[in-house]
């Protein structure tokens, strides 16, 4: 019998710290397995015994790159079991540090982390010596999400401005409409990177992917909606957990998702954009067809592209919030402590996240859970690992090790955030 | 470049106050504000460190201040002239996203965006705890780089004023 074995042993461009072992034996891929070796966090478990109004300002630590979704999902979670019900200018400041975030992040990814997996560069420094104006685009766009941050949240990292009932401060319009020129600019720029990038050469893949995503009535989704899936699931945050389960595998410290009747699932862009592309404006959906951007992309290299088109898409809807803002009539509601349970998701840049908190009556968090993107996806990707490797066993280890990482990014997996991340190992003979 | 920084000099503390050593960059830019000319600008940086690369736009001198891994003598401080060289294999860390100076750095060499003079002071910490404050021998060293950061710009600027008197 022979038996080869490949490790990654540190998985590069991701956030995050993890390995990959490929087991391949006489010919076949075995197993593949995403270790995350990032080391258990534990804030569910400290958020147990703190005040809810604490909550906020903790679990945006868990991540410098998305910590608008666990704030928004949190906030909700949290004012669902309160009974509050926010003005909707707080829902649309909310929205659009949202936008922040999803640009800042996005713009991040498709520049500095994914394009070089296809312009074959082993990094963004070295790409940037060829490709200066798509990286200059690129830390543009980052800086525009930042702005955005900084202004609604306080500060563009472990932001401190939101609080259950609506924000510790307000901006006035004129603070919003100072970044109006930068946003139209971002929007430019945008538009220009979802050109460039679809200039690349995807490979071939099709999957068979069920996409999961939230919808709402009129939004493109990220704060508000039902979760829905390809196959038919439409429930709402508070039934998550009868739907959907997680477990402990050995090779990782972050949980495993999966669709009880179903199995693995796939959140994040691609969902997103398969579930909702009719939510998005008509120049939007016209710049996705302009790019040859199927209605429901099933190929994970063309992600990049649907990261795009919402970085356009963020950068636009950042701009009408910001033209219709009218300040609310106090930033934030009075909230009092009751006893209950609240459940809430909402679409960070990877994909769903759900919050639930149990709250006592003197508003003490009695339990916290998270249920993050990347968990939710590691089935998925480990899936896409075994095919991207059965069809490249014969590439010597270096080429089949890039082939694994770059499948892993299509994802652009957040591992601190799922330690609940990437080393390659492939162990053949 | 903001208004009040007519100098052209920015100096940057990197580092995260709340985690022990880490804190350094933070400390000695709070040291330099007390000692350093009105028109030097100084700012700390914990969070997003590709955001350098626009923190430098419109400075000619950039001095940024850091900490490293614990490498055997904790209080070291190294001075790199990061014009010349990129950092060396082992001073080099990263953070979130596999960004760290040292990327930041190399990018906007990519770019042709790096200021005339860059100029990097690392301390070598001992300890990264959070919660933790700076370690005494890192502690003891904040005094020294700034001692050391003041003493450079000083030559600096008045190297610049005998080239302009000769001009």
């Amino acid at each position: 019998m022979a038996t080869r074995t490949i490790r990654v042993d540190y998985i590069a461009r991701v956030e995050g710290e993890s390995a990959l072992d490929l087991h391949i034996r006489d010919g076949k891929v075995d197993a593949a397995h995403l270790a995350i070796f990032e080391p258990p966090r534990f804030f569910e478990a400290l958020l147990r015994g703190r005040g809810f109004r604490e909550v906020l300002d903790i679990v945006a630590r868990i991540c410098g790159i998305c910590p608008i979704a666990y704030q928004m999902s949190g906030v909700h979670a949290i004012e669902q079991v309160l009974g509050v019900a926010v003005e909707p200018p707080i829902r649309a400041l909310r929205r659009l540090l949202y936008c922040g975030e999803w640009i800042e992040s996005h713009a991040l990814h498709i520049v500095m982390l994914h394009a070089p997996d296809f312009l074959g560069y082993p990094d963004a420094i070295t790409m940037a010596r060829e490709h200066g104006a798509a990286v200059e685009r690129g830390l543009a766009l980052k800086k525009a999400g930042n702005a955005l941050l900084r202004l609604l949240g306080g500060r563009e990292i472990h932001p401190v401005n939101v609080r259950v009932g609506g924000f510790y401060r307000a901006p006035a319009r004129a603070e919003l409409a100072a970044l109006v020129d930068t946003l139209k600019a971002a929007q430019d720029q945008a538009i220009a990177t979802l050109r460039w990038a679809a200039g690349f050469e995807f490979p071939e893949c099709r999957r068979d992917y069920e996409f999961v995503a939230l919808r709402h009535a009129q939004d493109y989704p990220m704060n508000e909606g039902r979760i829905v899936s390809t196959a038919g699931l439409d429930i709402a945050a508070a039934d998550y957990e009868t739907e959907f389960l997680e477990r402990q595998v050995p090779h990782s410290t972050a949980l495993h998702s999966a669709l009880k009747r179903r199995g693995a699932y796939l959140v994040g862009p691609l969902a997103r954009y398969a579930l909702n592309r009719d939510r998005l404006p008509a120049e939007v959906q016209a710049l996705a067809d302009e790019v040859g951007l199927e209605p429901v992309c099933c190929n994970p290299y063309r992600s990049i592209l649907v990261r795009a088109v919402e970085v356009v898409y963020a950068c636009g809807e950042a701009l009408r919030l910001i033209v219709d803002y009218e300040p609310p009539s106090r930033p934030f509601v009075p909230v009092a402590p009751r006893a209950g349970t609240g459940h809430a998701c909402s679409e960070a840049p990877r994909g769903i996240l759900y919050h639930r908190y149990r709250l006592d009556a003197e508003g003490t968090i009695l339990d916290a859970r998270h249920v993050p993107p990347t968990a939710q996806n590691q089935g998925v990707i480990e899936a896409d690992l075994r095919q991207t490797a059965a069809a490249r066993l014969d590439l010597d280890e270096d080429e089949l090790k890039a082939a694994c990482e770059q499948s892993i990014r299509n994802h652009d997996p957040c591992i601190s955030c799922a330690a609940h991340f990437l080393t390659l190992r492939v162990h053949r003979g | 470049m903001s208004e009040g920084c007519a100098a052209g000099v920015l100096v940057a503390g990197i580092g995260n106050p709340d985690r022990g050593d880490d804190g350094f960059g933070p400390a000695v830019a709070r040291r330099l504000r007390e000692r350093l000319p009105s028109g030097i600008c100084v700012v700390e940086r914990a969070g997003d460190i590709l955001a350098l690369i626009g923190d430098w736009e419109g400075f000619a001198h950039v001095v940024m201040v850091d900490a490293v891994k614990a490498m055997g003598e904790p209080g070291r401080i190294h001075r790199f002239d990061l014009r010349k060289c990129g950092l060396p294999i082992g001073f080099a860390y990263r953070s979130t996203h596999g960004f760290g100076v040292a990327e930041a750095v190399e990018l906007a060499r990519s770019l042709g965006r790096l200021p005339r003079h860059l100029v990097l002071y690392l301390v070598e910490g001992a300890c990264f705890e959070i919660g933790v404050p700076l370690s005494p021998a890192v502690a003891h060293a904040v005094g020294e780089a700034a001692a050391r950061i003041v003493e450079e710009l000083a030559s600096r600027s008045a190297a610049e004023t005998e080239e302009g008197e000769r001009a």
